[in-house]
């Protein structure tokens, strides 16, 4: 079987780590998928360069937000350096480059597995509501806001408490109009504008992981609670369910978006009604769970990129246990110095 | 009924419900009205069997098993 060499991003297995880690322990546990892993960093600081028995090699990417050419040119610089097959980007704020750049990439022989401009639209926050209206799915009112006196209005005709987010990254639930205030201003900060202001939906948080084949078909669905997580809101004990209307809701998801990749859906789940509160368009770090009940969703997903045949199957156990655990390395120094000074672990 | 057949109940009072990923833990009384209701039993049958198997009046298992049905069904697994 040819090796195939995959990039993969979000190697910062940290305390909000990125997905890249058990996107790739997934690719490296697939017996019948021949690979060698490149890791795709933007710090020389990032766990995974150093987690030789997981990442082979590994680079460093300028930040999502320089320019295109730049992106790609460190890109081709990469091919040409280790011939990387595909890269599975998996961080939010590379995913506009990444399907951008789709079939530029495909042209130099990089291949991606990224939904559509108009899907990965449709997706965000401040679309969320329409879209879902669209294909009949419930979803908690929102705003998009961009001023303090947008923030009042949303507020007023949401009612409190609500969840105020940012366009790719936060969430924080405000109970009064001063919190809300308060994690405006933090995201806006931080983040930018603009700032969603979601009604809060009671009920029980449950999250899907899939892969959309772009033809309203899916690769596999894995639905999990999260059992314990951390100040930051990441998961860090979860168990697995099984619930028929999530799983509906996903599939209508797939269908009617014809949604292409990775997602992560995060539901709210009271009684009969299930609320889409997020659609994450790539794996979500807790993606070795999926792969650790049976469904290696990694490795089918590079399979059909390449067109392999894959185990299609749906079944898993309800009640399987995921727990997360930090774990230290010691390691000389010399790959550090590499990656500073050269950008690259060769 | 549908929810309570699909709970998992292990022999100490373990309970997995995989619609929602909650558990729960009982007693032994608690495992025999589940494992009862489940078999399509009655509340009133329930408390018959358990005054019996524990030997305690009708009238109190009546209200234990009766509390307990009230539990499910706030939980809503009943």
């Amino acid at each position: 079987m040819k090796k195939l060499c995959i990039g993969v991003t979000g190697i910062n297995a940290v305390d909000n780590p990125g997905p890249g880690i058990g996107v790739i322990r997934s690719l490296k546990e697939c017996k019948d998928l021949n690979v060698e892993i490149v890791g795709l960093a933007y710090d020389a600081m990032e766990p995974g360069i150093y987690m030789d028995w997981l990442v082979d090699k590994s680079f460093i990417l300028p930040y999502p937000s320089t320019s295109e050419e730049e992106y790609i040119s460190r890109l081709l610089y990469i091919k040409d350096r280790v011939c990387i097959d595909m890269i599975i980007p998996t961080l939010d704020a590379e995913m506009p480059f990444f399907i951008k750049s789709k079939e530029k990439l495909e042209s130099y022989g990089i291949k991606t597995f990224t939904p559509s401009q108009e899907q990965f639209n449709l997706r965000s926050k401040a679309k969320l509501e329409e879209t879902s209206l669209k294909i009949g799915i419930k979803t908690p009112k929102s705003k998009t806001v961009t001023s303090y006196d947008e923030l009042t209005k949303a507020i007023e005709e949401l009612g409190l408490p609500v969840m105020v987010k940012g366009a790719f990254y936060k969430a924080y639930r405000a109970y009064t109009h001063q919190e809300a205030v308060g994690f405006f201003r933090k995201i806006v900060a931080e983040w930018g504008y603009p700032v969603i202001v979601q009604q809060v939906v009671s009920g029980e948080e449950m999250n899907v992981v899939g892969v959309g084949d772009g033809k309203g078909g899916d690769l596999g669905l894995v639905a999990i609670k999260k059992l314990w997580i951390t100040s930051l809101g990441k998961i860090w004990t979860g168990v697995t369910v099984k619930n028929g209307k999530l799983f509906e809701l996903a599939k209508t998801f797939i269908e009617k978006t014809l949604w292409k990749g990775a997602f992560e859906l995060e539901c709210i789940v009271d009684h009969n009604d299930i609320y889409l509160i997020e659609v994450n368009p790539r794996f979500p770090a807790w993606i070795y769970f999926a792969t650790g009940v049976g469904i290696n969703l990694p490795s089918r997903m590079v399979k059909k990129a390449f067109g392999m045949d894959f185990d299609n199957s749906t079944e898993y156990e309800a009640g399987k246990l995921y727990v997360r655990y930090t774990y230290d390395i010691v390691t000389d120094l010399s790959l550090f110095q590499k990656i500073t000074m050269k950008g690259e672990s060769l | 009924m549908e929810r309570l057949s699909q709970l998992a109940i292990n022999d100490e009072g373990f309970i997995f419900d995989p619609y929602t990923g909650n558990s729960y833990t009982t007693n032994k009384t608690g495992i025999l009205i589940l494992s009862e209701l489940k078999n399509g039993k009655s509340g009133e049958e329930i408390a018959k069997i358990t005054s019996e198997k524990f030997n305690i009046e009708h009238s109190v298992a009546l209200k234990d098993v009766t509390d307990f049905i009230e539990q499910l069904r706030s939980l809503s697994l009943l």
